[in-house]
């Protein structure tokens, strides 16, 4: 039995390599089409452009006109609002969503069609229904005149175009309410009635299952659905590029302006503009990952 | 301590009936088990009993005041799962102390309280554990005593012993039953092996597609079964059709005299493989001697379990393993009058 110690090292050796090479293609998109990309994005950013004629890096004067300018401040905190309201308000709904759909009630198999049909239907086909439904020339608009709510459909309410955002906000919700929905009800079926019905036994009132039971042990689900669509929202650029308010624009649409902007030089504004979204959006994410982390440790969890 | 009282209890989901009509007497203090074939309702009575499920007809009183419309929160019942149910983000104290958490019992004698549970089911060391640092025997412990923390008038175990291995279900059903001696609490277990009932038991409920079948001490189902389908349910392997003419049975292989109170006609005989004693040579001065060839041996350690040919039946005998005999020799079975049952019902 001498020579089986080389045969074990030789096959985990073997075993390796194909590993390796299994990895290899996703390895290979990742660092080339993703790593590139952002250490080339950084870099330009920071003066890096010699096919413009332009290298002064590093040069961080790009930023600097950029966070001195009190429009990308407003800019910074409409991109928040609209991601930050959608994302909780899209939790919410697709929360209860969820709850309702573990419990058995008529024609259940239908809805569970029904409430996954915006999954399938892009986010432009939402914008346009908004368009059609909210707009002041819209189907909302025009029921209510007719219904005799309003005088004529002008006066309908500005839902759309505002930096209140309501347009935006409801087309983010309209597509991420199923998304959540759908993964918090994976995570109810993996955790089933059982422990539900034990804290009921046990006295609980329903608020009390909910809070003390039911979310702790879907959690996991929440803040990987969360993560998500708010990172989407963030740097998502048609919903608020056509359901917006105009000037100030959020962040991804002021990138776009500066890409497109005759001045070609502006480029490297718009690239510090898209690296300052993602500086934000990966803070945001890490501290509230850590925020979870914490969390969990304090109840004991490793 | 509550007595539970089940009045025409029936059970319909849509249209399929999971209880059709169950009426059972359970005294204050009683360990009952209800016992059944998977799919035979006995978890739909134990969910009817904790309130988790509502009865379409009838009703459940406890001490005899209806409770059938009284939700879950308030029945004041305890009811450990099959697979325990125990809230995963949650250590063991933190489990144990929920029920007194949600009715907002005071912190100092929650506290009280939780040693002296701890102490009862022997977890002291595993206090700051998570369910998923337990052994299943230790989970098991830590359902009894997240239940039993609240005082309820009525306990509930759903097959408490069928997910432990063979020595731990041993330790946990001598200390479910010292448990339940000690407290004097009203319990009600679901099962399906007639064992576990036995060995747990003061009475056995029987249950078959949602009727109960037959409610009596274990010694009782087990040697005076009401009916085949129940003596089957119980393990007995030799059930015979006889001719019954006052206090005379006769069967295939022979006449047999027996003690039991029986009404004449075709009925059924059960006859406890132990019951039958095995002879070399012909024995004398007793009663109810039949011939027969030993076809099959089947050897289980302490046990030995014959198959003996008589007439054209095949009558199973089982006795301790003192001596072996072979196959293919004719031996002579007796049985006492009284170890003889007659079936009532034939089914």
């Amino acid at each position: 039995m001498g020579d089986s110690a080389p045969n074990e090292l030789a096959r985990l050796r073997r075993e390796r390599r194909l590993m390796l090479l299994q990895l290899l293609p996703v390895v290979l998109v990742l660092t080339v089409l993703f790593g590139g990309a952002l250490v080339l994005g950084v870099m330009q950013s920071l003066g890096f452009a010699p096919w413009f004629g332009v290298n002064t890096f590093p040069d961080f004067s790009y930023f600097g006109v950029l966070w001195s300018q009190a429009s990308f401040w407003q800019s910074l905190w409409l991109t928040l609002y609209y991601a930050v309201a959608a994302t909780i308000l899209s939790l919410i709904l697709g929360i209860l969503l969820a709850l309702a759909l573990v419990r058995t009630f008529p024609s259940k198999t239908l809805y569970k069609y029904l409430y996954k049909l915006p999954l399938m239907i892009p986010y432009t086909v939402g914008i346009a229904l908004a368009v059609i439904m909210l707009g002041n020339g819209g189907m909302l608009s025009r029921l209510m005149a007719f219904a005799g709510l309003i005088d004529d459909p002008a006066q309908f309410p500005q839902i759309l175009k505002t930096h209140m955002g309501w347009g935006i906000i409801a087309v983010y919700v309209w597509k991420q309410t199923p998304f959540v929905a759908l993964t918090i009800y994976a995570v109810l079926l993996g955790v089933g009635r059982e422990t539900e019905e034990a804290a009921a036994i046990l006295g609980a009132n329903k608020r009390q299952i909910f809070f003390l039971v039911t979310l702790p042990q879907i959690l996991p689900g929440i803040i990987s659905s969360t993560l998500i669509i708010f990172a989407f929202n963030i740097g998502a650029f048609e919903a608020p590029f056509i359901l917006g308010g105009g000037f100030p624009d959020t962040l991804p649409v002021v990138a776009w302006r500066y890409f497109n902007d005759a001045d070609y030089t502006l480029q490297l504004q718009g690239m510090a503009t898209v690296v300052s979204i993602a500086l934000i959006a990966g803070g945001i994410l890490y501290s509230y990952l850590a925020i979870y982390r914490r969390y969990e440790r304090r109840i004991g969890r490793q | 301590m509550t007595a539970v009282h089940l009045k025409g209890v029936r059970k319909d989901y849509g249209n399929f009936t999971a209880i059709s009509h169950i009426d059972l007497d359970i005294a204050s203090g009683e360990l009952v088990a209800l016992l059944g074939p998977s799919g035979c309702g006995k978890t739909t009575t134990l969910r009817m009993i904790a309130g988790l499920e509502i009865p379409t007809s009838g009703q459940i009183c406890f001490d005899g005041k209806d409770v059938s419309e009284v939700p879950v929160q308030n029945r004041n019942v305890g009811m450990v799962f099959q697979r325990y149910a125990l809230f995963p983000h949650m250590s063991v104290e933190k489990n144990i102390l929920f029920g007194l958490k949600v009715r907002g019992t005071d912190k100092a004698e929650a506290e009280d309280r939780l040693e002296q549970i701890l102490d009862v089911v022997q977890l002291q060391q595993f206090r700051h554990r998570f369910p998923a640092q337990l052994s299943g025997g230790q989970m098991q412990r830590v359902a009894i005593a997240r239940t039993l923390i609240t005082n309820p008038s009525v306990l509930m175990m759903d097959e408490p012993l069928a997910n432990l291995d063979t020595k731990l279900r041993g330790e946990m059903r001598r200390f479910i039953r010292n448990l339940q001696q000690r407290l004097g609490i009203t319990t009600i277990f679901v099962t399906h092996d007639q064992i576990e009932a036995m060995e747990l038991a003061d009475r056995v409920a029987v249950i078959f597609n949602g009727n109960l079948a037959q409610f009596d001490e274990p010694d009782t189902l087990y040697k005076h079964p009401k009916s085949v389908e129940v003596a089957d349910f119980m393990g007995a392997t030799n059930v015979f059709a006889a001719q019954i003419n006052d206090k005379t049975a006769t069967l295939d292989f022979g006449a047999l005299t027996f003690d039991a109170p029986s009404q004449n006609g075709t009925r059924s005989v059960m006859l406890r493989s132990e019951a039958i004693d095995l002879h070399l040579d012909e024995p004398t001065d007793v009663q109810n001697v039949f011939r027969g060839t030993i076809a099959t041996r089947d050897f289980f350690g302490a046990n030995i379990t014959y198959g003996v040919t008589c007439g054209h039946e095949t009558v199973q005998v089982t006795e301790q393993s003192r001596r072996v005999i072979d196959v293919g020799q004719d031996v002579w079975l007796t049985i006492p009058p009284e170890r003889i049952w007659v079936i009532q019902k034939n089914d």
